[in-house]
């Protein structure tokens, strides 16, 4: 069960060690349901921290995103830890950048919080439209909880989890420092039930499928911002010599930016929806990240983000890896 | 200097290979208008010399620094039209290959659409080229010894030529003693020589040899580095032998309380042996190796009051304390020679092989017809009181060759003739014996094979074309359900034995020599060669060779020969000295490099590492490439996410402009 008063007091302890930097967690938004990241450097700031169904962001992200600002001759870096308040499936974020050697083991705190599923705020807004100020929620046996100013409602799980958590296999931190409170039960088996559909289509018809999504695109990079994984201090989707994505906005160029985009995810997205969850036009990116992972799962028996001991994707070779895709 | 590109575009006819199925007439006055492009020719056979000399003329009259030879594959004529842009003072990576012929005629039939793709392809190298940079090749000397695994006769051969020849082998067997499968062999088809009386000198020789350094009972555990420079690491297991004490002597073996009852390998199961044991009178060394499997001392720590083999040996050479070795050295070149294994006749339950002691395999046959084999040379079924010798014998050829339902399409080679040669024996060593064979084929491909075979058959040697379906007991006999396709008749043959033609299969741990020295396979799962006919002892990687049934099943002196093929291909390395390397190698841009590290762990060869590097203050950790060790495969840059790693001649610069060519977009 969620324990708010740990959760603070556990900050609260941890910003006080001299190893710690600050600490990522989240917070009460500004509007309706939205929650902010929130970066806590003195214990005070520990009381605006909340652990809710609305908690949604993989904080993970910032873990990657600092900027390593040039220093001035003989002055240090700061090497201090960053603490990360992570879900189970932001947890295999933080493993997943371990693998890649994106951080170190030493400059992170991994704080665990079991995860009973976040929401999908799409739904959740469709529900409950045009909400005055913020508003919090909260999981009660089974169900969630919204505080509204008319009262609290209580709605069925099943009705506004995100997709990602409905059938959810690492609702628990499979990597932590500090787990807050005792783990919940798995949810799901994911056997990817959710690309079925696109995958009995014939290769035209997927390709329709995908031109009608990817011309709406704006080429906005919400989803690779947002990704954990897309960490590149020089991606190369932005550079212009040699240009591999032109800018223009059209299907052409918009394709070859998504291609790339999920293939550079293959065997390391954690599928954790962040890139669905911010794209503006509703791109199912999850589907083409999901189609993947499934894709290395069968064929390599590969799950990223589970074992920071373990060796990327690429040189996971093996004498009986099946090769029957190969023509 | 100036460095505009001046092009100078060759399309080849290739004889009628290329120019029937393209117009190269065409091409060439299309290339001749491609930016850049100062002359455009074609000729019919560029790889000629008057074909090269058409680019060298070219480049001094013309001024090219620039060429594009529009013909086959670079991985046929790369290294030819490089030295041909050396010859004229060019540096040689200012060639860029468009392969019209594999990539295009080879594959197509229409001519029209043959000739677009063909010109495609061409205004793709073209546009590459112009974007080439000039590269150095470096040398690096050669260390002036071979491994070879595997001490078979291929493994011998290939020894004793090297050394005759003035450099340094080490060769490495598995098994306590060199000889391999010929040394289980009786008689050598067709001549009927001695197998041992022809070996055994050699495997002396082997020993003996001041070149040679023989580990026996070992195993190669690792190799590392590249063609020229290979760093090899050989375990010696542990004989608890003290070989330079042990004089061979074998009062040992005959005291073992495990004497005469452990399957010998060496006699394929028909022998027995001592948990100490020399494989064979004739093994080379001559020295005993306890089997730690089965020694009672080593399983149970106890053998009696005190182990016999340590009371009986006078010369107290049993050291029960003795540990695995490792040895470590470096060698130029690498030889595998790490032959077969028979096909495992239990896989073919119709045949009965596991269920009636009268069905064998031909290689059991070959240790009853020696001489030095279990039963002294006598052809007898059954032990002690219950045996007796056959009468009625039958011979089924193609056990696992040529047979989809186990694996094995291909043909072993040996086994006509092997077949041959053994119902020879056992007509000469049974008086009045009724010998037949059943076959599908016979093969007789060989010098001196079919005047063999024709021998055999007036010996009064039945062949019987079929291929039996069922054997299977009745009374004492065993019967033979057949249908002889030659007159269309199902027949029943009883008989008192019958012998199995086994096939050649790919060695169990073939896997190991795959991993350690990145070798491929062919659908046989033999070893494969680099070129099934140019190029039949090399592989696909440098310096490592092929030698015997490692590469596919063959007979003695196919072996020998491929032996000394191989023994020569790696002379031609050791003595010219020197090997040159990759000079299309990778290269880390350091300030974009986020040192994910997958490069270091994808790169086969081991030649990237992760550095420490100042960026602006902050310490960072970047790829670096060691030069000496980059093959230039570009495992890196493919799989480098931020394209901070990059090849030479294949850098993102230089290959979008050939893609973008290629998609019609420019």
């Amino acid at each position: 069960m969620v324990d708010l008063e740990k959760l603070k007091t556990a900050a609260r302890e941890t910003v006080s060690r001299d190893d710690v930097k600050y600490l990522i967690g989240w917070r009460q938004g500004t509007y309706g349901f939205r929650v902010s990241p929130h970066f806590v450097k003195e214990p005070e700031e520990a009381e605006k921290l909340i652990f809710s169904p609305l908690c949604t962001n993989n904080l993970a992200t910032y873990l990657v995103l600092t900027e390593r600002l040039p220093l001035p001759r003989g002055e240090q870096p700061d090497s201090r830890k960053v603490a990360l308040m992570v879900k189970g499936c932001d947890s295999r974020a933080v493993v997943q950048q371990l693998i890649e050697q994106g951080i170190k083991r030493e400059s992170v705190l991994i704080i665990g919080c079991p995860c009973e599923g976040v929401i999908d705020l799409k739904k959740v807004e469709e529900k409950f439209p045009h909400l005055p100020g913020p508003a919090q929620a909260r999981w009660s046996n089974g169900n969630i909880v919204f505080h509204l100013p008319d009262g609290d409602k209580e709605v069925p799980k099943g009705e506004v989890l995100a997709a990602k958590c409905l059938s959810c296999r690492y609702p628990n931190p499979v990597m932590t420092d500090l787990m807050l409170w005792e783990e919940v039960q798995t949810r799901g088996n994911d056997e990817y039930d959710d690309i079925t559909e696109l995958e009995a289509k014939s290769p035209q018809e997927r390709w329709l499928f995908w031109e009608d999504k990817f011309s709406s695109c704006i080429r906005c990079y919400s989803c690779r911002n947002v990704c954990p994984m897309c960490y590149c201090e020089d991606c190369v989707l932005d550079r212009l010599n040699p240009a591999w994505v032109f800018r223009s906005n059209n299907i052409s160029e918009n394709t070859a930016f998504h291609l790339a985009r999920a293939f550079h995810l293959a065997g390391r997205c954690i599928e954790c929806g962040e890139c669905e969850r911010v794209c503006p036009v509703g791109i199912p990116l999850m589907k083409l990240n999901r189609k993947l992972a499934k894709e290395v799962k069968e064929k390599y028996e590969y799950i990223p983000g589970l074992d920071p001991e373990s060796k990327p994707l690429q040189s996971s070779y093996r004498p009986d890896d099946k090769e029957d895709f190969i023509l | 200097m100036n460095n505009k590109p001046k092009i100078g575009v060759y399309v080849c006819h290739c004889g009628i290979n290329i120019a029937k199925t393209v117009d190269v007439n065409t091409v060439t006055e299309f290339a001749s208008h491609l930016p850049n492009v100062k002359v455009a020719r074609n000729y019919s056979y560029m790889c000629s010399d008057p074909g090269q000399l058409l680019i060298r003329e070219d480049i001094k009259n013309e001024g090219l620094n620039r060429v594009v030879v529009a013909s086959c594959s670079p991985r046929m004529h790369e290294l030819t039209f490089r030295k041909t842009l050396a010859e004229a003072g060019l540096n040689p990576y200012y060639l860029e290959m468009a392969n019209i012929r594999e990539q295009c005629s080879w594959v197509h039939e229409e001519g029209e659409r043959a000739t677009g793709k063909a010109k495609k392809l061409v205004a793709a190298a073209v546009s590459k080229v112009r974007l080439l940079e000039p590269l150095q090749e470096k040398e690096v000397d050669v260390e002036p010894a071979t491994l070879i695994i595997g001490g078979g006769i291929a493994g011998i051969q290939a020894a004793l030529d090297i050394a005759n020849a003035g450099f340094k082998v080490y060769l490495v067997e598995k098994t306590p003693s060199v000889g391999g499968r010929m040394s289980q062999l009786d008689k050598t088809f067709p001549t009927l020589d001695c197998s041992a009386c022809i070996l055994t000198p050699k495997m002396v020789d082997v020993a003996s040899h001041p070149n040679i350094e023989l580990f026996t009972y070992s195993q190669v555990e690792e190799v590392s580095g590249f063609v020229g420079n290979f760093q090899v690491k050989v375990r010696k297991k542990a004989r608890y032998v003290d070989v330079d004490k042990c004089t061979g002597c074998g009062a040992c073996a005959q005291e073992c309380r495990l004497s005469g009852r452990i399957p010998s390998e060496f006699d394929v199961g028909m022998g027995k042996r001592a948990a100490i044991y020399l494989p064979f009178p004739q093994a080379v060394p001559a020295k005993y190796t306890i089997d730690s499997q089965r020694c009672l001392f080593l399983t149970r720590g106890k053998c009696g009051k005190s182990p016999k083999c340590v009371d009986a040996c006078a010369a107290g050479a049993i050291n029960f304390e003795q540990k695995d070795e490792i040895a470590e050295f470096k060698v130029g070149a690498i030889i595998v020679a790490t032959g077969f294994d028979v096909f495992d006749a239990s896989r073919k339950p119709e045949y009965g092989y596991n269920d009636y002691v009268n069905v064998i395999t031909s290689l059991e046959l070959e240790r009853l017809v020696s001489a030095s084999g279990p039963t002294g040379g006598s052809v007898m079924i059954g032990t002690g009181e219950d045996a007796s010798v056959p009468r009625e014998i039958a011979f089924i050829k193609c056990v696992g060759s040529r047979d989809k339902s186990v694996g094995n399409e291909y043909c072993s080679r040996v086994c006509c003739m092997y077949t041959a040669k053994l119902a020879h024996l056992v007509e000469e060593k049974i008086p009045g014996a009724n010998v037949r064979v059943y076959y599908m084929d016979v093969r007789a491909f060989g010098k001196g094979f079919e005047e063999f075979y024709d021998r055999v058959r007036r010996e009064g040697i039945r062949y019987i074309r079929g291929n039996p379906s069922e054997i299977f007991k009745r009374g004492d006999k065993l019967v033979i359900k057949v249908e002889n396709t030659l007159t269309s008749t199902p027949m029943e043959d009883e008989v008192d034995l019958v012998v199995l033609g086994v096939g050649l299969e790919p060695r169990k741990d073939a896997r190991e020599i795959i991993d350690l020295l990145r070798l491929s396979q062919s659908a046989d799962r033999f070893f494969l060669e680099a070129h099934p006919k140019l190029a039949p002892v090399d592989t696909a990687t440098d310096g490592v060779f092929l030698a015997g049934c490692a590469q596919g099943p063959k007979d003695i002196p196919d072996t020998v020969a491929q032996a000394k093929g191989a023994a020569s291909s790696a002379l031609v390395l050791l003595s010219s000295g020197r090997v040159k390397v990759q000079a299309q190698i990778s290269f880390v841009n350091e300030a974009t490099c986020r040192g994910c590290g997958f490069c270091v762990e994808i790169c086969p060869y081991g030649a990237i590492e992760l550095v420490t590097v100042n960026r602006m203050g902050h310490q960072v950790s970047v790829a670096r490439v060691n030069e000496a060790l980059c093959k230039g495969c570009g495992a890196c840059a493919a799989g480098c996410l931020s394209g901070s790693v990059q090849q030479k001649s294949f850098m993102d610069r230089q290959i979008l402009p050939q893609i973008a060519v290629l998609g019609g977009m420019r």
